[in-house]
């Protein structure tokens, strides 16, 4: 979870070392903390404190993460030639060491070869069965294949032990997703927002798997969900914004042979619509009249 | 921070000073037999100035206090982070290999 704080610190670290300031070494623990996917700039700026022996020796037995970090950036850049000499100087530190077979196991899936990947986790697997990560290396490899349904299959089986995954939760949330199996998706959302509910862009995702699958009921949860977020990120979030715009337009719709008992009131759309004006007028002043046009043409 | 510790331990100082005033007073009045029925003026003024300083430090001295409301600014989540344990390598970016030769050199 990336907060607003550690969002803007990131973008100024990031700012400063690509223009030549120090502080990559805070960089890429900042990118190792928070967990975001920065590749092509982890590899540059990793190579050029692992190139110099100064800088090198300076960290200390940190190192070792250091070039594991480059080494999977590296796979991910396609630069195979880097990660497999950080990978062979990681051998000669670690031998016999699980996390470095792992290591080997993604390079051969970063090179295609499917089959030698399978092997090495099979044989990582064999010494320890309850392996978290080879698992999920496992159902990586099956959804780069192609193989979504055998990714899911993986999956739901991983999901069975380790029930407490929210990563994996999230992964087969977003597959069910790609597949538009939204009724399976929103089973996933709602185990991740029972185990955090404090994280409001599950709720949102969450609203907006219900607003597909329509129907009045799914619209007026959906509704809920988009104010929940509203109020977990303090009205910041657009989209949370424009959702309740939507549900109440799509409700009012799908109620209009009913009977006057169940109309809600409009003071949430609204309040919605005046905090998405105010929000553009700041942000993106031009687009202001395409927002108004928008938001009159909803039927209320 | 330096101000503060010295403000807070000049704080504690007065108060200690206060509580062996009092003890002291206690002892006269046993001598003189007399009920004990408060400390004297000046203590409660001594006590209440060792209050204020200890407090004020207190308050100082560990610095900015952080937010805890989830929605405030600084604490508010923008964006999820990004699901590592599933990357794949198989993505469109094989199309674009980086311009500059990136080697190891050891």
């Amino acid at each position: 979870m990336v907060s607003k704080t550690e969002e803007t610190q990131l973008n100024r670290l990031e700012n400063q070392v690509d223009n030549g300031g120090g502080g990559v070494w805070e960089y890429l623990c900042l990118v190792r903390k928070l967990n975001v996917r920065r590749s092509e700039k982890v590899l540059k700026h990793g190579l050029s404190i692992l190139n110099d022996h100064k800088k090198r020796s300076a960290l200390g037995h940190e190192e070792w993460t250091l070039y594991e970090q480059v080494a999977i950036a590296a796979m991910d850049c396609q630069c195979l030639d880097v990660a497999k000499d950080c990978i062979k100087v990681l051998q000669k530190k670690f031998p016999e060491s699980k996390r470095v077979g792992r290591l080997e196991g993604m390079l051969l899936e970063a090179k295609g070869s499917w089959a030698e990947a399978e092997k090495v986790y099979s044989s990582l697997l064999e010494d320890n069965p309850l392996d978290q990560v080879v698992h999920k290396r496992k159902v990586a490899m099956a959804k780069a294949q192609g193989n979504i349904s055998g990714a899911i299959e993986w999956l739901n089986k991983y999901l069975e032990i380790f029930m407490a995954d929210h990563d994996a939760w999230r992964e087969l949330a977003e597959i069910y997703v790609s597949l538009q199996m939204y009724k399976q998706a929103a089973f996933c959302y709602e185990e991740l927002i029972l185990s955090q509910s404090t994280v409001p862009l599950y709720h949102l995702a969450y609203a907006d798997v219900l607003y597909t699958i329509g129907g009045l009921e799914n619209l007026q949860t959906a509704k809920k969900y988009y104010a929940s977020t509203i109020d977990l990120t303090g009205g910041k979030n657009t989209r949370a914004l424009l959702g309740i715009c939507l549900c109440t337009s799509a409700i009012a719709q799908l109620s209009k042979g009913r009977n006057k008992e169940d109309k809600e009131s409009p003071e949430l759309h609204t309040l919605a619509a005046t905090a998405l004006e105010k929000d553009y007028k700041q942000k993106a002043a031009d687009k202001l009249g395409l927002l108004t046009s928008a938001l009159k043409s909803l039927k209320i | 921070m330096g101000l503060g510790f010295i403000v807070g331990v000049f704080g504690v100082l007065i108060l200690s000073h206060a509580a062996y005033s009092t003890i002291q007073y206690r002892g006269l009045l046993k001598i003189m037999e007399e009920e004990f029925s408060g400390p004297p003026m000046n203590v409660v003024l001594e006590l209440l100035l060792g209050f204020v300083f200890c407090i004020w430090a207190a308050l100082t001295v560990p610095g900015n206090f952080h937010s805890i409301h989830p929605d405030s600014e600084e604490n508010r989540i923008v964006s999820l982070s990004a699901n590592l344990d599933f990357m794949i390598f198989n993505h469109r970016a094989k199309a674009f290999p980086l311009e500059i030769e990136m080697k190891l050199k050891h």
